[in-house]
């Protein structure tokens, strides 16, 4: 399935995905943390193997047609056993139920990308097939010293 | 149905929808326009927030004040009464008692309208904020190569294999532009950084030039003088479309890098090795803002730069140039039309007999040929009581405008000040007749982006209460003045399309940038467009420059100190810097809940050695001063500045620092190095002070 990969070496710690997660959901579910010389925006990696599913009792997470890590807010009764779940310390409790990345379900169906993805001026997000994306990578690696040898060749 | 306009804050120029939903409005990308700066549809912080700008505090009827700051609303027919009688009365007796600014923040149109307002009623004194920014790339890169705009795009810095980044911040102030960088970077460019802050663009340098702020010419000719003394300049390009060379030669030959080390503090190797790299480049471009510009020695700087482009040749084809960055989304437009006080529209000088009878005929009236005063001039002519009256459109020179607290009390000795806004801003609370504008969002027109792209907006909000389009009310002072002439002759428009068309035919840049063509082309025309059929100029300068001779008049510039350098009551150089989630003087940003909670505060800051000279903690409140005034912020310590140098945010007020002493040509202040103090001071003491500034009227 597609994911949002995080490229932190393009992030220049903007925040337009948070503002346009924020305006749009009344909150961020993508926070950006920044450091004397980088900066690493991270939100929900509905990951393929997602502990946070595992970990809730009552089912109230669950896995949608694109692959999404979803809650049921109905199911959930806010016991923070996601939370503790997972490794990168995504769930939120607020009020009574957690929240999280949603992946922007409503834009997906329309074929459009998750808002923050959209939004990134640098492309440091992208919403892509991780296999796809390392596909990408490995050519434009490829290309590059391909490049480098083509300036040193006399007469090209 | 989504409407397409053009973001109202930077010279970035990006596009978005805007679409009206049965609970409101809301926004959307524009991710399927091809050609447009912002490709994809992607946008900024800022960009994202435009719908705040629909804050309940607008304003919404004209207003007159009974005393300073206390209004009552009038109706439309009296304020425009007001205003015109008020102008006439000063006009009679001189009309250069009257000053005029025009707003990077509005559209073409209007800017148009003012100036010729202001020229009708026979007088220059017209200028807009882009003295406080650019006006000496505008006066250096007319000197060098013959005209003041970015030679190149976007697509240019994308295609070049080395960029360097001169006094610009330019991750946080165009962070849509940057892009290019980032995509230049990943084909493997290199970026070279200056900055005399580590700042978030220098976190992707591969070379990091970090001089004392006001050292730049210094650090030029140190570039320019280890590619000389190598023969790593362009040798047929010299020989053939430059002159000067000889002279900059000599000039240069006693900046060795180890003097300029001295000067600027950056060290011998790291200027040699930046100086290979730009100049053995296959395609560079140099892009730089207020960094270099805002400096007694601004108009040097930008020429001094300017040289290093032309002697290595990296001008005037793809992937090459210079790029300047504009900071507001129309400061370009406003320039080209002649909101300055030594220019008709399309720069042509009012000083200049053909030009002067071409725009009499045009207008029927007869013009002056005296220029005019600039905006930091018409502060120290109030200030003397010479100066009568301004007419304000859109502009907040109370936070804007260095050593801010003089600039009030200029305003409070005028007879009379309009303000023509969409926020109680500051600067209104001075005025004496305050004309509601609306908003960009809510009327239509063309700007004009940094990289020269001319982009019409379309009207996507409908305008709160009473607000009236900048063209109309503009128009509607210069009926009331007695211009009810015919066509070009009067005020008589109806439309913004009709002023763009005057525009077409006074404005040889602008001649076949129709209403027509820009409402069916999304993406915008580059000006030069002479002609209907023209498909616009992207590239400048691929066979001559726009100098007489048509050749670049390289500058031989020897560095001097800025304005005021630190001695022992005041030991340190203060620079200024921005946020990326906000926008010059707050009046639109500071309204936005989603930036405001992101970008709360200033922040000074401070180096960890100079933290601990000065007993500063992070976190902690400092107070500020300099010979013009003081300020307190809480204290951010961090290596990103070098010893000896803080940095401040000016958004908030931090103008009532700066040094307003002026760059003899360009006349920008010297803002972004002074002289001043730091101490701690607690936490009610800063407040205290904080409510004192904000009392006088100086800090937002
Ligand atoms: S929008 Fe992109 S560049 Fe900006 S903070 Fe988020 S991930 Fe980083
Ligand atoms: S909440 Fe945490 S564990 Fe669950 S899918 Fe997201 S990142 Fe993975
Ligand atoms: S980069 Fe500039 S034009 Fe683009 S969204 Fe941000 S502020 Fe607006």
């Amino acid at each position: 399935m597609s994911g949002i990969l995080i490229d932190p070496g393009k992030c220049i710690a903007c925040r337009a995905c948070e503002v346009a997660c924020e305006r749009e959901h009344g909150r961020s579910f993508i926070t950006v943390f920044e450091f004397e010389s980088s900066a690493v925006p991270l939100n929900c990696r509905h990951c393929e193997k997602a502990p946070c599913i595992d970990a809730c009792p009552t089912g109230a997470l669950f896995r949608d047609k694109d692959g999404a890590v979803m809650v049921d807010v109905k199911k959930c009764i806010g016991c923070d056993m996601c939370l503790l779940a997972c490794p990168f310390g995504i769930p939120e409790i607020a009020g009574k139920v957690m929240v999280k990345c949603d992946l922007c379900p409503e834009r997906r169906a329309e074929g459009k990308l998750p808002l923050c993805v959209q939004t990134c001026p640098t492309g440091a997000l992208s919403y892509v097939e991780p296999n796809e994306f390392s596909a990408g990578r490995r050519k434009a690696y490829a290309e590059r010293l391909a490049l480098r040898r083509a300036e040193n060749a006399p007469g090209l | 149905m989504k409407v397409p306009v053009v973001c109202p804050y930077c010279g970035v120029g990006c596009r978005l929808y805007i679409e009206r939903t049965p609970s409101g409005y809301r926004l959307d990308y524009a991710d399927d326009v091809p050609g447009i700066p912002n490709e994809n549809g992607s946008l900024c912080p800022k960009g994202n927030a435009v719908l705040d700008l629909l804050s309940k505090d607008r304003l919404r009827k004209p207003l007159k004040a009974k005393e300073e700051g206390k209004f009552v609303e009038v109706s439309w027919d009296e304020a425009i009464r007001e205003v015109t009688e008020r102008l006439r009365e000063i006009a009679k007796d001189d009309p250069n008692g009257l000053m005029f600014f025009g707003s990077a923040k509005t559209y073409n149109e209007p800017n148009y309208l003012v100036q010729k307002l202001a020229r009708m009623l026979g007088t220059n004194n017209i200028d807009h904020c882009a003295r406080l920014c650019h006006s000496s790339t505008v006066a250096g890169l007319k000197a060098v190569f013959g005209a003041g705009a970015m030679t190149n795009t976007y697509r240019d810095i994308e295609r070049a294999d080395v960029i360097m980044i001169w006094g610009h911040n330019y991750a946080e102030t165009h962070p849509v532009g940057f892009r290019y960088v980032i995509k230049a970077k990943e084909r493997g460019a290199k970026v070279i950084v200056v900055d005399p802050r580590y700042t978030r663009t220098a976190w992707f340098s591969d070379i990091f030039l970090q001089p004392y702020p006001g050292t730049d010419i210094a650090l030029a000719n140190g570039l320019m003088h280890v590619i000389i003394k190598h023969g790593l300049y362009d040798e047929e390009f010299v020989e053939r479309r430059t002159v000067g060379f000889q002279e900059l030669k000599k000039t240069v030959e006693k900046y060795t890098p180890e003097r300029v080390e001295e000067i600027t503090g950056v060290p011998a190797e790291l200027i040699e090795e930046a100086a290979v790299t730009f100049a053995k480049a296959e395609n560079a471009v140099v892009t730089w803002a207020m960094g270099l510009t805002q400096s007694v020695h601004g108009y040097d700087n930008v020429r001094a730069v300017a040289t290093l482009i032309a002697i290595t040749g990296h001008i005037g084809k793809p992937g090459n140039g210079a790029s300047p960055m504009r900071g507001q989304n129309n400061v370009q437009g406003a320039c080209d039309l002649g909101v300055l006080p030594n220019v008709f529209p399309g720069y042509q000088a009012v000083t200049d007999e053909e030009k002067r009878r071409f725009f009499e005929e045009f207008w029927g009236v007869e013009l002056s040929g005296e220029v005019g005063l600039t905006t930091v001039e018409a502060t120290h002519e109030a200030l003397k009581g010479r100066l009568k009256a301004y007419y304000i459109v859109g502009e907040n020179p109370v936070i804007s405008e260095a050593n801010s607290r003089n600039v009030v009390k200029a305003l409070r000795k005028l007879e009379f000040l309009v303000v023509q806004d969409i926020f109680p801003t500051e600067t209104v609370r001075l005025a004496d007749i305050f004309l509601p504008a609306t908003s960009m969002l809510e009327n239509d027109g063309s700007l004009t982006n940094t990289e020269r792209r001319v982009q019409w907006s379309f009207k996507a909000l409908k305008p709160p209460g009473e607000a009236r389009p900048d063209w109309w009310i503009v128009s509607e002072v210069g009926k009331a003045l007695g211009f009810t002439g015919n066509g070009p002759k009067g005020f008589g428009y109806r439309s913004a399309e009709d002023v763009l068309r005057e525009i077409n035919a006074c404005t040889p840049q602008y001649r076949g940038i129709t209403p027509e063509r820009l409402k069916s082309n999304l993406a915008g025309i580059h000006w030069p467009c002479p002609s209907e059929e023209h498909p616009g100029t992207s590239l400048l300068y691929t066979e001559s420059f726009l100098t007489p001779d048509g050749r670049a008049h390289l500058a031989s510039v020897e560095h001097r100190p800025p304005a005021e350098t630190p001695d022992d009551e005041y030991p340190l150089i203060l620079t200024t810097t921005r946020y990326v989630g906000h926008f010059h003087t707050l009046t639109m940003t500071g309204r936005s809940e989603l930036l405001r909670k992101r970008w709360r505060e200033p922040f000074l800051e401070v180096n960890p050695s100079d933290a601990r000279r000065f007993g500063l903690e992070d976190n902690g409140w400092v107070l500020i001063e300099t010979r013009r005034g003081r300020y307190v912020a809480r204290v951010k310590v961090t290596k990103a500045v070098k010893p000896g140098v803080v940095a401040i945010p000016w958004h908030w007020g931090a103008n009532v620092l700066t040094n307003d002493a002026l760059d003899p040509v360009s006349k920008i202040p010297d803002t972004k190095a002074c002289a001043c103090r730091v101490k701690p001071v607690g936490e009610a003491e800063a407040r205290r002070i904080l409510e004192e500034l904000r009392a006088e009227g100086v800090v937002a």
